[in-house]
C-alpha cells in the first residue's frame, strides 16, 4: 500500500470461524489511497488490527482467482476492486455466495472445483497477434485458458442461490471450451454430461455470470452455444 | 530404516513453491509429512511472481551457478508438470547500442551454461513478435516459458496429499518448540476454527522464503536473508506471446510476461525489514511503464489492471548489497545442528520460482540423511497431478 | 539425531473441529433470491421479471378456470360476473393481465433465440427490443380496453 495516504474508509469484514453458531460483522477504519483495493484494506486489518482475519490471495493481478469476495453486494476479485469505485460510507466485504464460508471472507473451493468435467486442459491455442509467425518448431502460440476459477460466476447465479446441484456456468463453459478446442477430450462424453436437468438445461439465461465474470470468460453465452449443440445432437439421432 | 514401522514426522513451515514441492518428494519418500501455511497456498512470494519459467538467460553472463540450476529445472519441469506452460520461448530484445554490446558475453554465458540461444535479425524478431519496438537492433531466443504462478506449484501440493501428506492451509505458526537444544514442534492457530495446538515433528522445515529469519528467531538463530521486494505492474492486453527480456544487464523494468489476456511487467528492487509491509512505490511503477515500452511500445497507452509487490528471499546479509540485486539467485539449506547447535530443524531458502523441485531435492536429501531415511529422490522423473486435485484431493490421516 | 517414531503430530484435533461446517451464504434465502435485482443487471431484470409474471400467469389461470365455472351454475351468475368484468377497476386488471402476457410472451421469445445460440452477444439488445414492442403493443390494448366498447 503506498506511502500516500489521503483518507479513511470504514470497512466492514463478515466474520465467522467453523464451530460458531453465527457470523458478525467487524468493522474498521482503514486508512486508504488513490490506489488502495478492497484486499489492500483487508491486509491492512489482518498485519495492523487482526491477525486472526483469514484471507485468501496469491497474484495480485486478476490473474490467479483466489481473492473473490462480495463488496457491497457485488462479487469480485479483491485485488482489483478499487475501493474508489465503491461508494458509500461503508464499504462490506463478504464471503462470495453459493459456496460454504471456509473461515471470514474466504469460501471452500473445493465444492466449485468439483464441479468441473475431467480432465479440463488449462492450455489451448493464443488467438491473440494472430499476423504473428511462430518459430519453425512451433505449430501455434498457446496460451491458459481465461477462466482463472474464481467462483465469481457462481456467486452471481440466481439458480445456484436456489439450488445446490446446478453445474453452474464455470464447468459449463469449460465444457463448451473444450468443444471449441478439443484437446484429446472426448466430445460425446462431455455433451452427455452437459445435456442434463442440472447442467446446460438449468440455466435461465440471466447472464449475470458473464457480467461479473472478471476474466472475459462469456460463460453464459458459452452455454446457450452448448444447446445449440445439444440440439444439433438431438435432430441427427432423431433424422 | 525404512518406512514400514511408524514413519519419521516432518513438519514443514511455509506453503509456498518450495514447501510444496519438499512435501512431494518427502512424501514419495515414505516420510509422513505435514505442511502448515498461514494463508491460502502459494499467497506469499510464489503466486505473485510473474509467472517466468527461467532459461537461465538473465543470469547467464553474472550468476552462471543460478543459470545452471534455471535451464535444468526448466527441462525437468516441462517434463513433469506437462500442461502448465505456455511453452512459446522467449527473446532478448537489444534496443540500444549499449545493448548491443552484451550481446557477445550473452552469446558466451548461454553456451557456458547450457541454454540454447539463437541469434535473429530484427525482421525476423519483428515477425514472431510484432509488437515490440520497431528500432529493435537484434534478438536471441531462448527457451523461457510462462507458467501459471499459482497453478504450477499446486500440481506439487496435490500429488503430495495423494501419497499422503498433510496440506493444512490458515494454519499460522505462533511458535516453535524448543526442548533441550531440539526443535520437536510448533504451535499453531488455527484460523479456519480460531482455535490452539501444538503440532509435533521430528524434524522442522523452515520453507517460508522472505520470512525465514522471522521464523528461524523463534527457535532461537538467525537466517541471512534479506527481503528484497520488487514492483510488477499487469497493464490489459496480451502484447506479446513470448515473454520478452531486455538484452542488458538485470535492470528495473526488463521483462514482460504475457499471463493470459494480460501483460505483466517487471521489476524492481529494494530492500525491507518486513516481509508483510510492502509498499507499491509510485515512481517504481511509472519506471515499468517507462522501461517496458522500450521493448513493447504499446505498453505505455495500455489500460492498468494492477500494480504489486513481492518480497525475494534473497541469501546475504543486510551489509552484503545494496539495491538487494546484486545477490545470488541460487538457494541454500541451512542445517541448523550443524550451524547453530539447534537439532531438528532446517531452513531452505533462497531461489526462484523455476527451481522449486531442485531446492526441494537437496532438502530433502538433508532432511532424510538426519533421519536415517535411505531412499532416492523420484521427482525428476514423476509426473505431476493436475492443479484442482489439490483441492478436490482429501488430506489423508 | 534421534528420531521419536509413532508420535501423533497433533492435527487430528485441527482436522475435526475444521469439520464443523457453517451455513452458506446467499445473497437471499430461497424463492426471494429469484427477484432480488439490487446491483444486478438487465439480463436479471428479465429474469425476475419472467418469474414474477410466469407466476402472476399461472395463478390468472386458476382464476380463469374458476370464473368460467360459473358457467356451470346458469345464466344468472355469469351475468353477475359481468357486471364486475366491465368495471374500471377490473378492465385495469386486464390491462395488467396484457402486460404479463407481453413481458413473459416477448422475453420468451428473446429467450427461444438465445437458448438455441442466436443473437447471444445481444441480449441486452434484444432485451430493450421487447420492452419497446411490448410497451407499444400494451398501450394499444390499454387505450383498447379503457377506451371504448
Amino acid at each position: 500500500m503506498s506511502a500516500e495516504t489521503q483518507t479513511t474508509r470504514r470497512i466492514r469484514v463478515f466474520r465467522y470461524k467453523r464451530g460458531d453458531d453465527e457470523h458478525r460483522y467487524d468493522e474498521f477504519d482503514v486508512p486508504v489511497s488513490e490506489r488502495s483495493t478492497a484486499l489492500d484494506a483487508l491486509r491492512w486489518i489482518q498485519l495492523r488490527q487482526d491477525p486472526t482475519l483469514a484471507l485468501r490471495h496469491s497474484c495480485f493481478h486478476a490473474s490467479c482467482g483466489t481473492c473473490g469476495v462480495r463488496v457491497n453486494g457485488r462479487e469480485g476479485l479483491g485485488c482489483v476492486t478499487a475501493l474508489s469505485d465503491v461508494s458509500g460510507d461503508t464499504v462490506t466485504i463478504e464471503p462470495l455466495a453459493n459456496l460454504p464460508v471456509l473461515n471470514d471472507v474466504v469460501s471452500d473451493v473445493t465444492p466449485f472445483m468439483e464441479r468441473f468435467p475431467e480432465p479440463h486442459p488449462y492450455i489451448r491455442k493464443s488467438e491473440f497477434i494472430s499476423e504473428a509467425d511462430t518459430p519453425d518448431d512451433v505449430d501455434a502460440y498457446g496460451r491458459f485458458e481465461d477462466c482463472i476459477e474464481c467462483g465469481i460466476c457462481l456467486s452471481a447465479c440466481p439458480v445456484a442461490a436456489t439450488d445446490d446441484t446446478y453445474f453452474g456456468p464455470a464447468a459449463l463453459a469449460y465444457a463448451q471450451r473444450m468443444l471449441e478446442e478439443a484437446r484429446g477430450a472426448d466430445r460425446e462424453a462431455l455433451l452427455d454430461w452437459a445435456d442434463s436437468e442440472h447442467g446446460a438445461w438449468r440455466c435461465h439465461a440471466s447472464f449475470e455470470c458473464t457480467e461479473a465474470c472478471p476474466s472475459d470468460v462469456r460463460p453464459a453465452q458459452r452455454i446457450m452455444l452448448l444447446r445449440k449443440e445439444l440440439g444439433n445432437r438431438k435432430k441427427e439421432v432423431s433424422s | 530404516m525404512s518406512a514400514r514401522s511408524a514413519p519419521a514426522r516432518v513438519l514443514i513451515v511455509g506453503g509456498g513453491g518450495t514447501g510444496g514441492a519438499l512435501a512431494h518428494d518427502l512424501a514419495l519418500r515414505g516420510v509422513r509429512v505435514t505442511l502448515v501455511e498461514r494463508g491460502e497456498l502459494t499467497s506469499g512470494t510464489t503466486g505473485r511472481h510473474h509467472g517466468l519459467l527461467h532459461s537461465g538467460g538473465r543470469y547467464a553472463v553474472n550468476d552462471q551457478e543460478s543459470a545452471i540450476e534455471c535451464i535444468e529445472e526448466n527441462r525437468i519441469l516441462r517434463t513433469i508438470a506437462p500442461g502448465s506452460f505456455e511453452e512459446n520461448d522467449g527473446l532478448f530484445v537489444a534496443v540500444t547500442d549499449e545493448d548491443m554490446e552484451y550481446l557477445p558475453a550473452f552469446l558466451e554465458g548461454c553456451a557456458a551454461t547450457g541454454i540454447p540461444a539463437q541469434q535473429l535479425t530484427p525482421e525476423e524478431t519483428l515477425r514472431l513478435e510484432p509488437n515490440l519496438n520497431p528500432e529493435l537492433k537484434a534478438a536471441v531466443r531462448v527457451p523461457d516459458a510462462t507458467m501459471d504462478a499459482m497453478r504450477m506449484p499446486l500440481r506439487f501440493f496435490a500429488t503430495a496429499k495423494k501419497n499422503g501428506a498433510e496440506i493444512l492451509n490458515y494454519v499460522d505458526v505462533t511458535g516453535l518448540i524448543v526442548q533441550q537444544g531440539t526443535v520437536t514442534g510448533a504451535a499453531v492457530r488455527d484460523l479456519v476454527t480460531g482455535r490452539e495446538a501444538r503440532i509435533d515433528a521430528d524434524i522442522v522445515v523452515n520453507a517460508t522464503g522472505p520470512w525465514s529469519e522471522q521464523v528461524a528467531q523463534m527457535a532461537g538463530v538467525d537466517v541471512p536473508i534479506q527481503p528484497s521486494p520488487g514492483v510488477m505492474l499487469a497493464v490489459r492486453g496480451r502484447l506479446c506471446n513470448m515473454v520478452m527480456n531486455r538484452l542488458h544487464k538485470s535492470g528495473d523494468g526488463d521483462i514482460i510476461v504475457p499471463q493470459r489476456a494480460l501483460s505483466v511487467v517487471g521489476t524492481s528492487s529494494w530492500k525491507v525489514e518486513d516481509p508483510d509491509d510492502l509498499s507499491v512505490p509510485e515512481d517504481h511503477v511509472r519506471r515499468m511503464i517507462e522501461e517496458g515500452s522500450k521493448l513493447i511500445p504499446a505498453v505505455r497507452q495500455a489500460t492498468f489492471r494492477a500494480a504489486w509487490s513481492a518480497a525475494r528471499p534473497l541469501i546475504g546479509t543486510k551489509e552484503e548489497a545494496d539495491s538487494g540485486r546484486e545477490l545470488s539467485r541460487t538457494f541454500k539449506t541451512i542445517d541448523h545442528a550443524v550451524e547453530d547447535a539447534i537439532e531438528g530443524f532446517v531452513t531452505i531458502t533462497g531461489g526462484k520460482g523455476t527451481t522449486l523441485r531442485g531446492m526441494a531435492e537437496v532438502c530433502a536429501d538433508v532432511v532424510c540423511t538426519k533421519l536415517g531415511i535411505e531412499e532416492a529422490c523420484r521427482t525428476r522423473e514423476t509426473v505431476l497431478l493436475p492443479h484442482d486435485a489439490a483441492f478436490t484431493g482429501r488430506a489423508v490421516a | 539425531m534421534s528420531v521419536r517414531r509413532g508420535a501423533d503430530p497433533g492435527t487430528e484435533g485441527i482436522r475435526s473441529a475444521r469439520d464443523d461446517v457453517g451455513p452458506i451464504p446467499r445473497k437471499n434465502v430461497g424463492p426471494v433470491a429469484w427477484f432480488d435485482i439490487r446491483k444486478r443487471g438487465l439480463g436479471q431484470f428479465a429474469f425476475s421479471l419472467n418469474r414474477l409474471t410466469g407466476l402472476g400467469l399461472v395463478f390468472y389461470l386458476y382464476l380463469h378456470l374458476a370464473v368460467l365455472s360459473t358457467l356451470f351454475r346458469g345464466q344468472e351468475a355469469w351475468d353477475d360476473f359481468l357486471g364486475i368484468a366491465t368495471t374500471k377497476a377490473f378492465l385495469l386488471l386486464d390491462v395488467l393481465l396484457v402486460f404479463g402476457l407481453l413481458a413473459h410472451g416477448l422475453n420468451g421469445l428473446r429467450l427461444a433465440l438465445i437458448g438455441s445460440g442466436r443473437g447471444i452477444d445481444h441480449q441486452k439488445a434484444l432485451y430493450r427490443s421487447c420492452q419497446v414492442i411490448g410497451t407499444i403493443l400494451l398501450l394499444g390494448a390499454a387505450l383498447h380496453i379503457l377506451g371504448g366498447d
